[in-house]
């Protein structure tokens, strides 16, 4: 079982424990964490799910994906290397420890 | 969605702004042949990324599309008189040719050589395909002349007509990439329109409301599939290309003349919207032209300065009887005003900040990147956009069934390219 750490970007730290196969964003809304939205429930589609993957895990997560980095490039706040969609990033139990950091606001 | 600066950056297309420098890499529809239709026919103005223009057929039937205002004072060149080879101020007399040179300036002594050193700025006007074609960019840069099909078969297989849109360009390109509107908004005319009743796919069509997009790259553009559910382990699959920076091509239906679009920018606020019929083997019958020229399919009834009839300031003349008995879906009649009424009701330029995309809008997301990153590219680096060679522009839209384990991109192979004498792949 993956856990899972939102920053906020007041610095509040949420863990949360996730299943393995469900996305970032899946564990997030579903334990409630603040600032992630996934209005469009997961498919790639509204960007209201960035996050910033922390340095020791960019290499792990992995780069985004074709659409969803047209999608960063376009819509999010404030896109950086460490920009990645969450319901693009799927749990494993190798993503035990993973740190993201929420942006103050989503698109 | 779309950040507030990029949503400028893609809606603003003055001669300053990266995307109108990226519109002034290609030849763009301007006029329909009709509009100068004999030597020495009067002037007709041409608003096109926000600059005004005057085109003009001189005594010897040379194209001119020059600043629309005389060099002296400012006056509009449309009042003037077209006469013996040349445009002339109806103020003080003023003559220019075709190019914008003045050749007379009668109030200054015979000997002075005062007008030729002035020259109004002018652009290249062609005449190809039942339409005429301009380029505002860098002479140096002139791509090649349009090769679209549209304009490249046989007269009597191709039809086009425009209308003004009272909206920014790139919420109405935007519509013709999007084919899921086409479920909903247009659901009343596959029955009843003639230019795309009895057709195959039109069952399929009605028979899968969830069409699943799948967006593949090409070079010149995009390619939009819209895959819904046929006979048994079968998909239907409509084909949508788009190609920068504003043509689309609606997928056929039997054997329907094609249709297509180009989006034009006016302004940031207006636009005109050229709409083609063509088809690639056989000449267009009568009753298509007269259901074309009524403006039935892609069409619309516009007035003489190609304003639609049916517009905003008379609620596009909606008819909420027909609305509520689902002859129309949304009680505008027709195509062509149901998009531009939706459209212009978005406003002037529409708040992309505000907007909710889905999964559907994958085609719409795709294209905004590329758009910008061909607007920056060339701002930056001077890179050469795509979509202004001849071999990009040989494309057509496709309509297939195909079995469901293959990819679209696979399956159409051949299909998507516009060859002469080859019909269109259609069902």
């Amino acid at each position: 079982m993956p856990k899972v750490v939102y920053v906020s970007a007041l610095g509040d730290a949420t863990m949360v424990v996730g299943q393995v196969g469900e996305s970032v964003m899946a564990a997030a809304v579903r334990n409630g964490v603040p600032g992630i939205i996934g209005e469009c429930g997961g498919n790639n589609s509204c960007a209201t799910c960035h996050v910033w993957v922390r340095d020791e895990f960019t290499e792990l997560v992995g780069k985004p994906g074709d659409l969803e980095d047209d999608l960063l490039d376009l819509g999010v706040s404030e896109r950086r290397d460490s920009s990645r969609l969450s319901c693009q990033i799927v749990l494993t139990d190798a993503l035990d420890g993973l740190t993201v950091d929420v942006p103050a606001e989503q698109p | 969605m779309l950040r507030a600066e990029i949503n400028d950056l893609l809606t603003q297309t003055g001669p300053e702004t990266p995307m109108g420098q990226l519109f002034r890499r290609y030849w763009q529809p301007v006029l329909l042949a009709e509009e100068l239709p004999a030597n020495d026919c009067p002037p007709v103005r041409v608003k096109i990324l926000s600059e005004r223009l005057l085109a003009f057929r001189d005594s010897a039937g040379r194209y001119g599309l020059i600043d629309e205002f005389c060099a002296h004072r400012g006056v509009s060149l449309w009042f003037g008189r077209n006469e013996e080879g040349g445009l002339r101020c109806p103020y003080h007399g003023w003559k220019y040719d075709v190019t914008g040179q003045a050749i007379e300036v009668p109030s200054e002594p015979e000997t002075s050589n005062f007008c030729a050193n002035v020259k109004l700025k002018s652009y290249p006007l062609v005449k190809r395909g039942g339409v005429f074609w301009a380029y505002l960019g860098d002479p140096a840069k002139q791509p090649p002349l349009p090769e679209w099909e549209f304009v490249t078969v046989p007269e009597g297989q191709t039809y086009t007509s425009k209308r003004l849109q009272e909206c920014n360009w790139l919420q109405a390109l935007e519509g013709g990439i999007d084919s899921s509107h086409v479920t909903f908004l247009h659901s009343g005319n596959l029955d009843s329109d003639p230019l795309f009743k009895g057709a195959r796919g039109n069952a399929y069509n009605k028979g899968d409301l969830k069409p699943f997009f799948e967006v593949a790259d090409y070079e010149g553009g995009l390619l939009i599939g819209a895959r819904r559910n046929a006979e048994e382990g079968h998909y239907y699959w409509r084909v949508t290309p788009w190609v920068l920076p504003n043509f689309t091509m609606v997928p056929p239906r039997g054997d329907h003349p094609m249709h297509g679009h180009f989006w034009v920018p006016i302004d940031d606020e207006h636009c005109w919207v050229y709409s083609f019929d063509y088809h690639p083997t056989r000449n267009l019958t009568e009753d298509e032209i007269g259901a074309m020229q009524a403006g039935l399919g892609v069409h619309s009834a516009n007035d003489a300065n190609y304003r639609p009839l049916a517009n905003k300031d008379n609620d596009y003349l909606i008819d909420r009887e027909a609305q509520r008995r689902g002859e129309t879906y949304s009680g505008v009649k027709g195509i062509a005003m149901q998009d531009a009424s939706l459209q212009e009701s978005m406003g002037p330029i529409v708040d992309r900040t505000k907007e909710r995309l889905v999964a559907t809008d994958a085609g719409i997301i795709k294209a905004r990147q590329k758009l910008r990153k061909a607007a920056l590219a060339l701002a930056e680096t001077g890179a050469e956009p795509v979509g202004n060679r001849p071999q990009d522009q040989k494309v057509r839209s496709v309509a297939i069934v195909l079995p469901a384990d293959q990819a679209f991109i696979d399956g159409i192979g051949e299909a998507m390219v516009a060859r002469p004498g080859v019909p269109q792949t259609s069902v």
